[in-house]
């Protein structure tokens, strides 16, 4: 359960390196360009009979600011108005909905390099490479475990309880490209941490019912086998009314991944040095109160993160690398197996559980 | 809604009005402590409740006869009511009658009207059953309806289910439960943006529902799948019905916005029935889960088709 990329290899191999936070953005800083998904978003929920003063009611998005083709939101904005959308009667629908148009009606660079890809492989390292403009609101991680590939999805930024509508879109997405561009019955299997809703019928429907509620982590898996099929090139049926885009602004764009994600990659790369909030702090390039102060911001707290990581790393040793309890313990600085199990009950609910 | 109706209003408030300046022309005003108030209150509160009623039904229904007889009751009534709240206030000589007259006239006169209002109210409810029988059957619960097909969605399916189930069981007879599908729509909201897709949804359900018997209900499901309930249905019945629906999408020229091209469908239908044997209870999850196997079948069938065809 957890995220071993590369660097994260390479990180663990020399066991002396310390891995520097890069930049990151925040839950402010604005982006995110509004005309992209935002829009497509507003557009499908006002054509549901959403009221547009209730969809944008405290995101101080202005529809007609929209057009003039520069608004940046900040994920705070976007979790708003996903957040007004949660709240209007049968609007589950929505994410769903989205995700099926997010990498096929947008026509960005990214999603054209996306729509563009040889096979499942490439697909998903462009998704990797160029998550921040694709989807910056999670971090993807992908890690083989046997013979499946999983792709994670992680909060990016303190999405609170947006974070089910963000991995019912993403989820979406993926599996509508590749279901579009390689095989109508792929069979991707998912999991969410979420126990299973009132509205398990657009699961069914939209995910082909192969979801796994109440699971440790937000993902979803595939067959190796399925990584290297060539994919069809559907790029002639490309949405006519779609926006011509051009994006000066990204390449300009300094960081890769958000807040939370930063951290936990800090917390991830540095756990053999036993990262306090002091050290992570100063790591962080400030003083612990205003490295609270930042969590809080995000909607969290040092040790939520601490222990988010710890639980990802000792499901991954103990069931993908195989090491022993003893050994976990020690890596994760527990005093003995006891502890070890007792924090991981309170993480999962059970040592023995796999995902 | 309300601005079809601004001449009652204006004439209801007239009338309160009149009834006021003329109170205060003929009488004097009580002094504080001659006033009762928890009369003031049941009769004020009274009053203003008619009013209230008056406002949600001008506010809901076009005009037409039934409105005209509801809201002319309710403001007969009204107005009674305000002639007595003014008498609380007012102390009105003896020489004068008529206010009398408009506390005990108004009153009958508009419970009649509201009466005559509310049967042809009921005569119009049924009619308009009659026209939303096959998206309803048992209950109503307008918080399901679904904005896109107009049709209810999966709770009221499932919360139909729960109810006609027992009842099938008891009377022995077999209940069918279609999940139809619509093939390759994601390609329609790709191809022509997701308003074109809402609008084919809502031109399919309204096709399959004129395919459709009496007795038959049909729910959005999610998405682009349909769930049609066949009361007293066997498998022959029901294997029928689908073969019908399925002729009449194959069929229908779908015309998108600014297109000329004519788009066809087809749709892939599983079918489950309870089982009539009573000793084995069949639950609307299970139902459902069914359908959703047997869809899956025909798709993977129509999908094999396709490759073969290619």
């Amino acid at each position: 359960m957890n995220s071993m990329n590369n660097t994260a290899d390479e990180c663990n191999a020399e066991a002396s390196s310390c891995y520097q936070p890069t930049p990151y953005f925040e839950i402010d800083t604005p982006f995110i360009p509004a005309h992209e998904w935002p829009l497509m978003l507003i557009d499908m929920a006002l054509s549901r009979g959403v009221e547009e003063h209730k969809l944008l009611r405290n995101t101080g998005i202005f529809r007609e600011d929209i057009s003039r083709r520069n608004l940046q939101l900040s994920p705070q904005q976007c979790f708003q108005l996903i957040h007004n959308i949660q709240k209007q009667h049968h609007h589950q629908e929505l994410g769903f909905l989205l995700g099926h148009s997010l990498f096929s009606s947008l026509e960005t660079t990214a999603t054209k390099a996306l729509n563009k890809a040889t096979n499942l492989q490439a697909a998903i390292d462009i998704l990797i490479d160029q998550q921040s403009q694709l989807m910056p609101l999670l971090q993807f991680r992908t890690c083989y475990e046997q013979e499946h590939l999983v792709i994670y999805w992680q909060d990016a930024c303190g999405a609170e309880t947006t974070l089910i509508f963000l991995v019912e879109m993403i989820s979406t997405a993926l599996s509508s490209l590749t279901r579009w561009h390689c095989d109508e019955n792929i069979p991707w299997q998912f999991y969410v941490t979420h126990s299973k809703p009132a509205y398990i019928e657009q699961y069914e429907v939209h995910l082909h019912n192969k979801v796994q509620f109440s699971s440790h982590a937000n993902a979803m898996s595939i067959a190796r086998d399925y990584l290297y099929i060539p994919w069809k090139n559907n790029c002639a049926a490309t949405p006519t009314g779609a926006l011509p885009v051009t994006h000066p602004h990204l390449q300009s764009m300094s960081f890769h991944r958000g807040f939370l994600s930063e951290l936990y990659n800090y917390l991830h790369h540095n756990i053999h040095h036993n990262p306090s909030l002091d050290k992570t702090a100063a790591a962080f390039g400030m003083s612990s109160a205003s490295f609270k102060r930042k969590l809080k911001k995000h909607h969290s707290h040092f040790q939520e993160q601490y222990d988010l990581v710890r639980k990802d790393l000792a499901l991954y040793w103990l069931h993908q690398a195989g090491w022993s309890k003893d050994q976990v313990a020690q890596a994760l600085h527990f005093y003995d197996v006891a502890n070890l199990r007792r924090a991981f009950k309170k993480w999962t609910g059970g040592l023995s559980g796999s995902r | 809604m309300l601005k079809h109706h601004k001449w009652k209003l204006f004439f209801v408030g007239m009338g309160a009005n009149l009834a006021l300046i003329a109170s205060l022309a003929v009488s004097d005003l009580k002094v504080l402590a001659e006033i009762n108030w928890l009369d003031v209150l049941s009769e004020g509160g009274a009053a203003a409740l008619a009013l209230v009623w008056l406002g949600l039904i001008l506010h809901s229904r076009p005009a037409g006869r039934v409105t005209q007889y509801l809201s002319l009751g309710l403001s007969g009534i009204f107005l009674a009511g305000f002639q007595d709240l003014l008498d609380e206030f007012i102390r009105f000589p003896e020489t004068a009658r008529w206010d009398h007259w408009i506390e005990s006239g108004c009153m009958p006169i508009g419970l009649v009207l509201l009466t005559l209002g509310i049967y042809h109210w009921h005569k119009e409810q049924l009619s308009i059953n009659e026209q939303l029988r096959k998206r309803e059957r048992l209950f109503r619960e307008h918080r399901s309806l679904d904005f896109t097909t107009n049709l209810s969605g999966a709770d009221y399916l499932r919360k139909q289910l729960l109810q006609a189930l027992p009842e099938h069981r008891n009377a022995e007879q077999s209940l069918a439960l279609l999940f139809i599908d619509v093939d390759n729509f994601r390609e329609i909201n790709r191809r022509y943006g997701h308003q074109q897709g809402d609008h084919l949804l809502q031109s399919l359900s309204e096709l399959i529902l004129l395919n459709i018997r009496r007795s038959d209900v049909l729910c959005r499901y999610a998405g682009d799948r349909f769930a049609l309930i066949l009361s007293n249905t066997g498998r022959a019945g029901a294997e029928n019905i689908a073969g019908e629906i399925s002729a009449a999408v194959q069929h229908f020229a779908y015309k998108p916005q600014n297109q000329d091209e004519s788009l066809f469908h087809s749709v892939s239908i599983g079918i489950a029935l309870t089982s009539t044997d009573t000793t084995t209870r069949d639950s609307a999850e299970a139902l459902i889960e069914r359908a959703n196997l047997a869809l899956l079948h025909a798709k993977e069938k129509h999908h094999a088709t396709l490759q073969r065809a290619a």
